[in-house]
């Protein structure tokens, strides 16, 4: 994994007063409310809440997978909300790294080619040193022996560490994870944890969405969100 | 080496291998037989336009009494006459075998140096040597005589002569005899005269102009021809101009290709919403894979192109296959059009534009197929693409299916899953049910070819006609016959041939005209518009349909001028009727004779009691004995069962290549619903487990997915019905210009119906075969898991 130099401290992403409403047959539904956070680089930051309480929701808001109905959001200087599907698909491809609860890796490429996948979309690597890069990345890992399989030959951590090479692929800054333990035993979440520890160490910035306490100890900011809302500003570090 | 998204590209497809080959073989097929007509036009086109012109064919045919040495050399120095030549067609019988045939023997007055009409040998001698026959290629399968036979040859009563066949040569310019029902031949003028035929070279066939001369610039430069003839004191009986260098079959053959190119494209088009229904499913099946793609940065031109080219993919692999298949297919139709127009395809080099127009078609219409939900799947957002919940979810079949009760369960349940996904099912509708409307179609194409040969052969109440060696007195001629055993009735009819002078020293082509007594009792065909001759007529002119097509004055209630015999007479067009599709007029026999033959009679015919053709061809031999014992041979003889068959063949032939195309839509529909099927026994594979998890058994399985097959091939076959009607009118509307004028039909052909059920309901149990069987055998614990 490469180091990246950080001025730790500056903000990297600012969100003001979003807020996010989802039409349903009820009416409309208040996802997230007049949410406004400042998050600073290289944190390791822990989004806490209950299950339909918002929290996944933020994160899809900061990494432009969907889109404020007010608002701001600002990530690393880039408007998000204001970024055309085009402008947002190449924003996302080289600013964001996103690693999903199920993994999400593509069934029918192996695991090498699936970290491959985003250097192809996004041509930020020459053709030539792809492949090599993608087995760097699952080398640091730990999953490099098994850069030919198909996902389903893989364990469940085995493919979340997959998913996080290929969220690494071109280098972001900023780290989402949407509750990547979730379908993992204790030991394995326990790694992946340590794993994104690493990651943060080298200077990258993480937002990780969790139900698991024992991912508190790792992250450097908690937000705790019920009912669409933040509860309780933790501006220092916290260390459960 | 391939970047990973052209990798997943071909994973996928190799993923879903079985649709991907059932979609590759509907589409081959589609393309192969579309790929087969064009290929079959383009070498037709070729060989009727280098095969007629390399012929030579006559511009005009001057009929004449006689064609000496000096007329031809005076007609070649005229003006616009760039050859000339002479030529005597005379009918004969040949009996080969045993079996009599109607032969038309061509005589010329060098047979080493023909000039025009050039017939090529094929095997065998040529010339023709006196006492032998050169058969025509087209003949030769229905006489069955090959080199070497000895045949009897016969004209009129005179005694039968034995000639050897010497040789086997091709007139292009001539309407297939196997198809004409009649063995062409070629034979010297003292052949000729050992059978005590005429001898005299009649027919003066000229070539005018370069070539660029339109039809009426030739008819003006024959009849420049004609008058300075009849100035030279030769009377010209007739003038024949042709459509310069089209063959006198080419535009209906042209106007078949087309519309079986037309079905063919259909049939193409209908092959490519199975390029729908693959691209739709897979689309659907990958909703988080495309919100995974675009979550790690792929733009939606990047997904769209990698769905896109997995259509491309599919046409090209189809065209790899349809491409060799379409040009030996294309060789053997163009093969079999050539026999059907008497050309010999020698060269099979297919244009160039040609392979490229269907490697065009074949890659550019999965790709523009499956644009549309291309462009619909690609662009979902991220985060609805991230939230779907998977297939198993899908569909509510909506509340039509909802009403349909009092069925059990399982029954229920395949009805309504009919409907759960409405697009693919309008689109395997639609596929289905064109093919049906295409077969039932042709079927009552048909029943309408039947209806019309029956109305075309209603009014005629005789079975044989004998045509007389020379004109003879009707009264005596109709006495003789009566006093045939056999014969119920006789009536003498005179024949002649006219000319519609169209006021402008200019006439048209010659047409016969059978004349029978105004008051004729066996023959009343339906005039509509007009009415039928009847006692007291004048000088009255029924025409029929093809007639008026190629005189289109001829109009009921109109006068027209029309030469006979060379003199002009003023006759009023009273009725219109179908007679065939040569162009025919009829007249009262007491108004044509006197104009014609001295008010003598040149045929007979005759009703008779005989049931079959060997009763009645007995009748035939006591007639022509009986005539021939009173001094009046006989030249020819007809069994008018045997024409109704040479038309009924002519007509069929056409409606069953259309038929053909219909097969291949069922081909290509049973495909689009054995893929429909597969796609939904895939999606749904969670409540198959769930059903057999509560105790549905194999057999319940089985049938729940055939089922649900027979409900859309039912439906399909109920949608076909009411599609047939407009098709139905199209097709007679095209046979009517084309061939024969059919009556349109509405309501579709019973036995047709009946056999389209049958058909679809086959391909709905063999195409959903597979998809059963895979949904029977899925295990209960994998299915249960599926995502």
């Amino acid at each position: 994994m490469t180091a990246l130099p950080v001025e730790r401290g500056t903000p990297l992403i600012v969100l003001r007063n979003v807020n996010k409403r989802y039409p349903t047959a009820a009416g409309s539904f208040a996802a997230l409310s007049d949410i406004s956070l400042t998050l600073d680089r290289g944190a390791f930051v822990a989004i806490v809440g209950s299950s339909g309480s918002g929290k996944s929701t933020l994160l899809s808001l900061i990494g432009g997978i969907d889109r404020v109905t007010s608002g701001e959001v600002i990530v690393d200087g880039t408007a998000v909300h204001t970024l055309s599907e085009r402008a947002m698909s190449i924003w996302r491809g080289r600013g964001v790294g996103i690693v999903f609860q199920f993994f999400q890796l593509l069934p029918t490429l192996t695991a090498v080619e699936n970290v491959m996948l985003p250097m192809d979309f996004c041509n930020v690597w020459p053709p030539k040193e792809r492949r090599e890069r993608a087995l760097a990345l699952l080398d640091a890992l730990g999953v490099a022996d098994q850069g030919d399989k198909l996902p389903s030959r893989l364990s469940g951590g085995q493919q979340q560490r997959v998913a996080i090479a290929r969220a690494l692929a071109n280098d972001p800054p900023l780290l989402l994870a949407d509750e990547p333990t979730g379908n993992l035993d204790s030991r394995t979440a326990q790694s992946i944890l340590d794993l994104f520890a690493r990651i943060v160490e080298g200077g990258r910035t993480l937002v990780l969405v969790t139900h698991e306490a024992s991912a508190l100890r790792h992250a450097s900011r908690a937000i705790s969100i019920s009912d669409g809302r933040i509860d309780v500003p933790t501006p220092n570090a916290v260390h459960a | 080496m391939l970047s990973p998204r052209w990798r997943k590209v071909l994973r996928d497809s190799w993923l879903h291998r079985g649709r991907t080959v059932l979609v590759i073989l509907a589409m081959a097929v589609g393309l192969a037989g579309a790929g087969v007509i064009l290929n079959a036009w383009a070498l037709v086109r070729v060989a009727t336009r280098e095969g007629f012109g390399a012929s030579n064919p006559a511009s005009a045919t001057l009929r004449v009494d006689s064609v000496d040495d000096a007329l031809v050399a005076r007609v070649i120095s005229l003006p616009g006459v760039r050859l000339a030549q002479a030529r005597r067609s005379t009918v004969a019988r040949v009996q080969v075998n045993g079996a009599t045939f109607p032969a038309l023997l061509f005589t010329v007055q060098d047979f080493q140096d023909i000039r025009i009409g050039k017939v090529k040998l094929e095997s065998g001698a040529w010339p023709p040597e006196d006492g032998g026959l050169v058969i025509e290629r087209s003949s030769l399968d229905m006489s069955g005589a090959s080199i070497g036979d000895e045949v009897r040859l016969s004209f009129g009563d005179g005694a039968p002569i034995n000639v050897t066949v010497r040789g086997i040569a091709r007139d292009v310019g001539l309407a297939p005899g196997w198809m004409e029902h009649v063995i062409y031949g070629f034979v010297t003028a003292e052949t000729l005269s050992r059978l005590h035929a005429p001898s005299t070279l009649n027919e003066l066939q000229l070539v005018i102009g370069d070539g660029s001369l339109n039809q009426e610039d030739v008819r003006t430069m024959a009849f420049a021809v004609r008058r300075n003839l009849e100035a030279a004191g030769v009377p010209v009986r007739d003038v024949n101009v042709p459509v310069p260098g089209e063959h006198p079959h080419a535009a209906q053959m042209d106007s078949l290709l087309y519309t079986q190119g037309a079905f063919a494209v259909m049939a193409l088009v209908l092959s490519t919403f199975l390029v729908v229904n693959l691209i739709s499913a897979l689309l659907v099946g990958q909703t988080r894979e495309i919100g995974v793609m675009k979550a790690i940065g792929a733009r939606w031109p990047q997904i769209a192109a990698m769905y896109l080219s997995v259509a491309v993919l599919l046409g090209a692999v189809a065209v790899a296959l349809a491409l060799p298949v379409a040009l030996i297919g294309g060789r053997a139709y163009a093969i079999l059009k050539g026999d059907l127009l008497n050309f010999e395809v020698q060269r099979f080099h297919v244009p160039a534009w040609v392979i490229v127009a269907q490697l065009l078609v074949g890659l550019l219409l999965p790709l523009v197929a499956a644009a549309a939900p291309v462009w619909q799947g690609c662009r979902v957002a991220v985060n609805d693409a991230l939230r779907d919940v998977g297939l198993s979810s899908a569909a509510d079949p909506g509340s039509l299916p909802q009403r349909i009760t009092g069925l059990s369960r399982p029954i229920l349940l395949s009805l309504r899953n009919a409907f759960r996904r409405r697009q693919r099912l309008a689109l395997t509708l639609l596929a289905l049910s064109m093919g049906g409307a295409v077969f039932l179609g042709a079927s009552n194409l048909r029943a309408s070819v039947r209806g019309a040969t029956d109305v075309m052969f209603a009014g005629q109440r005789f079975d044989i006609a004998l045509r007389l060696a020379d004109p003879q007195d009707p009264d005596v001629l109709e006495r003789i016959a009566r006093a045939v055993p056999g014969v119920l009735a006789a009536e003498s009819w005179t024949g002649t041939r006219g000319t519609v002078d169209h006021g402008d020293g200019v006439f048209g082509n010659p047409f016969p005209i059978s004349a029978p007594p105004a008051a004729t009792t066996l023959l009343s065909p339906v005039a509509d518009p007009g009415r039928w001759l009847a006692p007291g007529d004048g000088r009255v002119l029924v025409v029929n349909r093809a007639l008026l097509r190629a005189e289109p004055s001829l109009q009921v209630g109109r006068r027209a001028t029309v030469i006979i015999q060379g003199q002009p007479s003023e006759w009023t067009v009273i009725g219109i009727t179908e007679s065939g599709p040569s162009a025919t007029a009829f007249a009262p026999r007491e108004v044509v004779a006197p104009l014609a033959t001295d008010g003598r009679a040149t045929s007979l015919v005759v009703s008779t009691a005989a049931d079959g053709d060997g009763p009645t061809l007995d009748v035939i031999l006591r007639l022509r004995a009986a005539l021939g014992d009173a001094g009046m041979p006989v030249a020819s003889s007809q069994m008018m069962a045997e024409s109704r068959r040479v038309i009924e063949d002519h007509l069929l032939l056409v409606v069953d290549f259309l038929g053909s195309v219909g097969w291949l839509m069922l081909l290509i529909g049973g495909m689009g619903l054995a893929s429909t099927m597969s796609l939904a026994v895939l999606e749904r594979r969670r409540e198959i487990g769930v059903l057999r998890a509560i105790g549905a058994r194999h057999e319940s399985i089985f049938a729940l997915v055939q089922v649900e097959g027979l409900t859309i091939a039912v439906l399909s076959w109920a949608l076909a019905i009411p599609i047939s009607v407009p098709i139905s009118a199209a097709l007679a509307v095209a046979f009517g210009r084309i061939m024969l004028r059919v009556p349109v039909t509405f309501v579709p052909e019973p036995n047709g119906i009946l056999a389209w059920l049958g058909l679809v309901v086959g391909a709905s149990v063999v195409g959903c075969a597979w998809p059963a069987v895979r949904a029977m055998r899925m295990p209960v614990a994998g299915a249960l898991g599926w995502e």
